[in-house]
């Protein structure tokens, strides 16, 4: 097994692999800054350009693009609000906030740093996984997944305000997202539901128009009426100290880095979660380890912990999202099912073979993923200087152009003129949203883990009747699920017991 | 009666709720069950919110939810005027797309956006605009090659 890791290496170290995988990332991180076209999209694109690629090369190619989007995305999550691409929203909460008070350098150093150390996780846990990865993912049916799945919900209860009526407005922002999730065809029966007659509406609401404009739109708004720059009228940072800062900060909340990546992993080793909702579930996890009420005030507001959960997440899960792909052929992820479609050109075997015959290509997914990272971080950090130079332009000049980005990156969802209206809907929603205080992210939350939740409810409920509910990791999920909710109000009992509803 | 954004967005989740559950009770339980099992607690939410919002003490500052906040640095009379041009401007900005297709909507947008909203001088706006266009047309249609429906104008007349 040492010598396949080692062969790994070299064979991604071979002058074509090498520099094919430097191509796929200088295309990833051209399209990783554009909003919405993300990851997923560009390897699509990019599937028909490796048939006459070695596996190694094509491999390079591909997870070296998909890696790279994943980390440019949360650039424009924070120098313009706008998340890059649907996995980098949560970026946006507390990314932004801060490239409004000046500190884009610090915002953006900390972001790729986690990052970088995200992904390094990840690779690492692939690595060290495919030897046990059949008996792990194989623990988990329906029932697992559908707790799991439950477990993300439950983050609500630390990302609404924790009096009476945050909680309230939290939920039924989470039910909210659920709701808008059940728009379209129902895939057990296959009747319509929502759909108004209209057959865009017939797939369901994407997650990029969505995500978009309920971002987007009101940090645009808001910044047309402050009437100034994104960071406004504060001097310019010192980007190198402001990046370097930002590096520091990676490593003293190295821990939670380091927690945020093993939720990433996680939530990438599951099949259909989706990189969103590891997003969201490592900013959960990153407000729930906020000492008290005082210091979880600063999140949404420009927590620099809110930056570093996110990014580590985003791109730990790279990893554990190819470990399915890998052994099983069953893809964790959207973009992870293309990535199928390119294991099929290469007449490639998604299966054992994998962690066996093929364990230096296997291996080699590994290494391009460490390399990859590490070069893109580099280069972002090259290139900081002038990005967040950004941030200091005048809001009139900047405005129209990140709002052709922003209705671009929703066309790409589908095609369709219809994606401008959705994003425009959403945007006038989570406008009104912020201006009275409902908060974003427990919609989000709702809306990207309401199909998993259906799916697999009505596949445990098929296949299992209810005994499903005494499988014992599912009651130990059960437990889980009971503290993640019970947690925030524990901790802040005697803020509590002191005032509110 | 209190009047607040609490107060009408309760009333909004309300009307949403009630209209799912309005709908979803008419279709077969498979396809319902999961609309209803949301639904019904939203409704349940929204009234106690609405509930406390009318009859209810004033709610505590502290504990918010995580989320961003708008500034308020502006007074409300310019900021309300602000958010309506600016919501006016991205209406255009889709009626543009509609009628005219991206590769038009883009320069005609940006343009007319710098010149009247942002007050960019002559030479400015028309540099600005070519500079965008010139972007949107070599990363959107040439290297992404995006395929952008027709507007409604040149299908009328047939290009």
């Amino acid at each position: 097994m040492f010598d396949a890791f080692i062969d790994g290496l070299f064979l991604v170290l071979q002058w074509k692999a090498f520099s094919l995988m430097l191509v796929g990332m200088s295309l990833g991180f051209c399209v990783g800054l554009l909003p919405g076209i993300g990851g997923a999209a560009t390897l699509a694109l990019m599937i028909p350009f490796v048939f006459k690629m070695s596996p190694v090369e094509a491999f390079a190619f591909l997870l070296g693009m998909h890696s790279v989007a994943a980390t440019t995305g949360d650039i424009t999550s924070i120098l313009f609000g706008v998340p890059g691409e649907g996995l980098s929203a949560a970026t946006v909460v507390d990314g932004y906030p801060m490239a409004k008070r000046g500190e884009a350098g610090r915002a953006l150093g900390a972001a790729l740093m986690s990052s970088l150390i995200g992904a390094l996780i990840g690779a690492a846990t692939l690595a060290l996984a495919i030897p046990i990865v059949r008996p792990l993912v194989l623990t988990f049916g329906s029932p697992e997944l559908f707790l799991l799945s439950m477990i993300g919900i439950a983050c609500i209860t630390s990302l609404s305000g924790l009096s009476l009526r945050g909680q309230i407005r939290g939920f039924a922002m989470g039910l909210l997202g659920l709701l808008l999730s059940t728009i379209g065809q129902e895939r057990q029966s296959g009747s319509l539901r929502f759909d108004m007659g209209l057959m865009y509406l017939w797939e369901g609401l994407d997650l990029v128009p969505v995500l978009v404009g309920i971002f987007a739109i009101p940090e645009l708004v808001d910044l047309a009426v402050r009437g100034t720059s994104i960071a406004g009228d504060r001097a310019t940072e010192n980007l190198r100290s402001g990046v370097i800062a930002g590096i520091k900060d990676t490593f003293r909340h190295f821990w939670l880095v380091v927690r945020c990546s093993m939720v990433g992993v996680f939530v990438g080793i599951m099949p259909g979660a989706g990189g969103g909702v590891a997003q969201w579930m490592a900013y959960a996890h990153a407000v729930q380890s906020a000492k008290d009420t005082k210091d979880r005030e600063g999140f949404g507001k420009g927590d620099i912990r809110g930056v570093l959960g996110p990014g580590a997440a985003n791109n730990s899960k790279e990893g554990g999202d190819l470990i399915p792909t890998i052994a099983f052929g069953v893809p964790g992820s959207g973009a992870m099912a293309i990535l199928l479609g390119a294991f099929m050109i290469m007449r490639l075997l998604p299966r054992p073979e994998m962690l066996s015959k093929h364990l230096a290509v296997t291996y080699s997914m590994v290494w391009t993923l460490v390399i990859a990272n590490i070069i893109s971080v580099i280069l972002s950090l090259a290139v900081l200087n002038q990005l967040a130079k950004v941030t200091h332009i005048r809001g009139g000049l900047i405005i129209p152009f990140v709002l052709l980005l922003v209705f671009v990156g929703s066309y790409t969802a589908n095609g369709q003129l219809a994606d401008l209206i959705v994003t425009f809907g959403f945007g006038v929603l989570g406008y009104f949203m912020v201006l009275w205080g409902w908060p974003r992210p427990p919609l989000v939350l709702g809306f990207v883990l309401g199909k998993l939740v259906e799916t697999y409810l009505f596949i445990s409920v098929s296949r299992y009747g209810f005994a499903w509910l005494l499988h014992p990791i599912v009651v130990l999920l059960i437990v889980i699920m009971i503290v993640v909710i019970v947690y925030p109000f524990v901790r802040e009992k005697p803020v509590l017991a002191g005032g509110g509803d | 009666m209190k009047y607040s954004g609490h107060v009408v967005f309760s009333l909004f989740l309300i009307a949403v709720a009630g209209y799912t559950i309005y709908t979803a009770s008419g279709w077969s339980f498979k396809t319902g069950f999961f609309p209803l099992a949301i639904a019904i607690p939203l409704m349940v939410m929204a009234l106690l919110h609405l509930a406390l919002e009318l009859f209810g003490a004033a709610e505590p500052a502290e504990n918010p939810a995580v989320d961003a906040e708008f500034s308020n640095d502006v007074l409300p009379a310019v900021a309300w005027r602000r958010v309506i041009a600016i919501f006016s401007w991205i209406a255009a900005f889709i009626v543009f797309v509609y009628l005219l297709s991206f590769p038009v909507a883009v320069p005609l947008f940006i343009f007319l956006f710098l010149k009247m909203q942002s007050k960019v001088s002559w030479p400015g706006s028309i540099a600005m605009t070519a500079v965008t266009w010139g972007f949107f047309y070599a990363v959107f249609e040439r290297l992404i090659h995006l395929r952008f429906e027709p507007g409604w104008v040149q299908t009328a007349l047939g290009l």
